[in-house]
């Protein structure tokens, strides 16, 4: 009897040992990276024109769907917004509504999404081809450093494109989500503007963007980390892909709910 | 020249199980063995590329993991090293590919204006024409050419040292003998100490002044070309005559009839 007790108890505390071995040594691992990264920045290694060229790729390749995904989350927050409101309390209500959930919430978060797969997941197959096809040993052969090279201007670039999307995800989700409460509610313009100050606090906007830095920096740091550690061939690739994609997702999820206790009290 | 003292590495199961050898300065060295026996864990620990578990690897005197990264670094600039799928950058074209081999600090400056030049000569030095590829991405280039491209690229910085792993692999009979002539010609040229691994061993007998065999984690041979040839060990007779019988199949199954 005791015996069929203690195995899933001991089943459950070492599959925990387990996680818990591989998050420390992700995390130190990922700390590592960084540090190098930093080095490389602070020493001038990094090439500027990469970075830009790294902030065109995050950036402005990907404003087309940020842009569909903030407009489709402004527009399915006014429909259910006004759907539960209606009745109930004042329709101007609304406005503060879709404001705070695009500020706070979708905005950031969802353009993180976005960009775990279009950016995220391309970082983290491009590294690891590298990888398989030994373009980083070459690097190093070559007596150049990949983390200066490869690392270092994604990560900037990465925390330096975010904020922007997110500002005008943020934007372009607020104005379609007033569109669309006119068409759908008929609540007017200047009423779901009222409705929108009544609530707003500019600290709202500053939790937008440190969210949106956050993620910013943490996407292209694990899709790094993740390629570097890439083994395996062409299948060690796609599994090493999908395993980073569910870890950054994972990653915002968990920050998202770590920065409302830190910074919305 | 280069120096390998009771190396050991594992990775789920040894590969490297205590590999002593030397290459000597200016020779060409052939390194044979079955596939999984460890040959290019054995040459890339010769840059740092792989740490052994156990062991010291000394170039030119000086210990690969133990000498800190400033010694990492000079030896490195002394190795040019040749890929097995010639591991060519995807996004820089054949110039900066081969700009690549070329420590950064000769990039600036008044050696930067020379530094052009000098990956127009090495593109020369494997046979390539450089008006016709310098521009061109690694996807455009043929097998062969990339691996000329690779070559240039281990060559361009002037290298002491050259290794070559696996460099005919994936090359028909026509390029592979191309690709051979290429590594003797360079070799004496550039007066490089070259240590070869290869799966092509008559194409190694043929080449190199010394070879070694591994097999099971250790050197089952090391000496010359016809000491190999005529060796009484049934295990290195076996591979010898495995290896004939694969290269007269290779050739037998040649489209390009070349025999």
């Amino acid at each position: 009897m005791n015996g069929a007790v203690a195995r899933p108890v001991t089943g459950f505390l070492g599959g925990f040992g387990r996680v818990a071995r591989l998050v420390v040594e992700h995390a130190g691992a990922m700390g590592q990276l960084l540090w190098s990264a930093g080095l490389a920045t602070v020493r001038m290694k990094v090439s500027f024109r990469e970075v830009v060229t790294q902030m065109y790729v995050m950036g402005i390749q990907s404003l087309p769907i940020v842009l569909v995904t903030a407009s489709l989350a402004g527009i399915v927050t006014s429909q259910q917004g006004g759907y539960q409101f209606q009745g109930n309390l004042p329709l101007y209500v609304l406005g503060s509504l879709v404001v705070q959930t695009m500020v706070l919430e979708m905005g950031p978060v969802l353009t993180a999404v976005v960009l775990v797969g279009r950016v995220g997941a391309r970082i983290t197959a491009e590294l690891g081809t590298m990888v398989v096809s030994e373009q980083i040993d070459a690097y190093h052969s070559c007596g150049r450093d990949p983390v200066a090279i490869l690392v270092a201007p994604r990560v900037i670039a990465g925390t330096l494109a975010m904020p922007l999307l997110v500002a005008i995800a943020d934007v372009v989700g607020i104005l379609v989500g007033m569109f669309a409460a006119k068409l759908t509610t008929g609540l007017g313009y200047e009423a779901f503007l009222y409705g929108a100050r009544l609530f707003w606090h500019s600290w709202d906007l500053l939790y937008s963007l440190t969210k949106a830095f956050a993620f910013g920096f943490a996407i292209p740091l694990i899709s790094t980390h993740m390629g570097l550690r890439t083994g395996g061939g062409a299948a060690g690739v796609g599994s090493q892909t999908t395993a980073a994609v569910m870890f950054m997702t994972l990653t915002i999820l968990v920050l998202d709910a770590m920065l409302p206790p830190l910074m919305l009290q | 020249m280069i120096r390998y003292e009771d190396v050991y590495k594992a990775f789920d199961l040894p590969v490297l199980s205590g590999v002593t050898m030397s290459v000597h300065e200016g020779e060409m060295f052939a390194l044979f063995g079955p596939s999984g026996t460890g040959k290019s864990v054995l040459l890339k620990s010769t840059i740092g590329l792989i740490r052994p578990d156990r062991g010291h690897v000394r170039v030119a005197g000086e210990s690969v993991f133990h000498g800190g990264k400033g010694t990492l670094e000079r030896i490195r600039r002394m190795v040019g090293y040749v890929f097995q799928h010639s591991a060519l950058f995807d996004s820089l074209n054949v110039h900066d590919n081969v700009l690549m081999g070329l420590p950064e600090d000769e990039l600036r400056g008044e050696r930067g204006a020379r530094a052009s030049r000098r990956v127009w000569d090495a593109l020369e030095l494997v046979n390539l024409e450089p008006t016709q590829v310098l521009a061109k991405l690694p996807a455009e280039l043929s097998g062969g050419m990339k691996k000329r491209v690779g070559i240039a690229r281990a060559i361009v910085g002037h290298p002491k040292i050259l290794l070559w792993d696996e460099p005919t692999t994936g090359l028909d009979p026509v390029n592979t003998a191309a690709v051979e002539r290429l590594i003797v010609r360079l070799s004496r040229e550039l007066e490089t100490t070259s240590l070869l691994v290869t799966h092509d061993v008559e194409g190694g007998l043929e080449m190199c002044d010394r070879v070694a065999m591994l097999d099971g984690g250790l050197v089952r041979f090391c000496g010359s070309p016809e000491e190999f040839r005529e060796s009484p060990d049934p295990v290195v007779q076996a591979f010898v005559d495995r290896a004939a019988a694969e290269a007269a199949l290779d050739l037998a199954g040649d489209p390009s009839g070349v025999a």
